[in-house]
């Protein structure tokens, strides 16, 4: 993952940044991981992993929000 | 769409991919086939909602390059994630007060690989002013059950992907009361109300709740809803799981759900469904009947699922 779109989904998943994707799959993604950082801060890695595997898998839908997270 | 039973003899004959929905006394007389199908007599159709004994709500699926049809019960239903095709959809059906659905209900949110794959189906139900029990289909083996879950997989062309989105027309009130829940669990004691200790029954009864408006949790920007099933002494019962760490408030009322269904469909943009369904909740607080959503058609079930359990909430499907 891209270092600034990484940075941006670190906002994103603490809790500083509010992104709503039109995807709902992507909006459950986001409130499972943001969950999972608030319990485990440590885990942010771990994260980023899950969110580059759902891009792997669906390019198109992510890629539509990949450029709407880089222009927040 | 609705259809006659000898209709959809005739399209199983045909070796039509179908998903069904209808009263037990019409799906038990169908032939084996490449179907899946559940119980629920209610629907809202193009006509408007109703319920029927007489017809059955037919989906017809021409998209899937191959199928497979499987059932699981509460010990291998998140086997899904694994059975499914690669590039695919999954259509879950399981049946209202199994315990394999309080399994899915409970644990599928939490199931990492369950985003992965878009799996999208209903709780079969029942007439309600007859009772008796909720069942689902595999038309494969014409094997029907009560205690497992039923599932069609889909293999799409390469350039198809399956979209579920879903309509609800509840949301939270911001300045209404914050409530957090102990454990993941379908039946609550105690609960946190902005950080405080209470029974979350005395708390109902108390505050005088509408419990006809579900509990609604924000997922990201989008409203996921839990619905009351029954306040008890000191202890309430729900529909779909609350679950630890996520913030709850009640619903800010709807007076006119028909209405509110027709603003919310044609904010988010009418889309070309191949399937969808609505909550029972709704077609009956909502007073539903006669009431049409278009272009959303489909059975009134006991449950959506649109990857997880849902409540109170139209779940629709596209391919796109």
């Amino acid at each position: 993952m891209d270092a600034n779109i990484k940075g941006k989904f670190k906002q994103i998943l603490e809790g500083k940044v509010k992104y709503t994707s039109g995807n709902l799959a992507v909006n459950m993604l986001i409130s499972r991981l943001q969950k999972k950082i608030a319990a485990d801060p440590g885990s942010f890695d771990a994260c980023i992993q899950e969110i580059d595997a759902f891009a792997a898998k669906y390019p198109s839908i992510v890629q539509t929000d990949y450029a709407k997270i880089l222009a927040l | 769409m609705l259809v006659s039973l000898d209709k959809t003899i005739s399209l199983i004959n045909e070796g039509k991919v179908l998903h069904i929905a209808a009263d037990d006394s019409l799906l038990s007389q169908l032939p084996k086939g490449n179907w899946i199908g559940g119980t629920t007599p209610y629907f809202i159709s193009e006509e408007g909602g109703m319920l029927t004994k007489d017809k059955l709500f037919v989906n017809e699926i021409d998209f899937a390059e191959e199928i497979r049809i499987d059932s699981y019960g509460k010990y291998n239903v998140f086997q899904v994630v694994d059975d499914c095709y690669d590039n695919g959809l999954t259509m879950i059906i399981l049946p209202f007060g199994s315990e394999v659905l309080a399994k899915y209900a409970k644990e599928a949110p939490e199931v990492e690989e369950l985003l992965m794959h878009p799996i999208v189906g209903w709780v079969s139900g029942l007439d309600l002013n007859v009772g008796g029990e909720a069942k689902v289909y595999d038309g494969k083996t014409g094997e029907s059950y009560t205690d497992k879950a039923v599932v069609m997989y889909m293999k799409l062309p390469d350039d198809k992907s399956a979209m579920i989105n879903i309509v609800n027309i509840f949301e939270d009130d911001k300045t209404d009361a914050a409530i957090t829940f102990p454990d993941n669990t379908l039946s609550v004691t105690g609960c946190k109300v902005n950080g405080q200790d209470v029974n979350f029954a005395d708390y109902i009864a108390k505050k005088g709740i509408d419990t006809q408006m579900p509990l609604v949790a924000d997922y990201n920007g989008v409203f996921i809803n839990t619905s009351i099933k029954e306040v008890g002494e000191g202890k309430v019962d729900l529909y779909a799981p609350v679950f630890k760490g996520v913030e709850y408030r009640f619903a800010t009322h709807v007076s006119d759900y028909a209405k509110e269904f027709e603003k919310r469909i044609n904010e988010a943009g009418a889309g070309s469904p191949f399937f969808s369904c609505n909550c029972i909740l709704n077609y009956l607080y909502g007073n539903l009947e006669g009431q049409k959503t278009p272009p959303y058609a489909g059975p009134v079930t006991f449950g959506e699922v649109a990857y997880q359990l849902l409540n109170q909430t139209l779940v629709y499907c596209e391919i796109v």
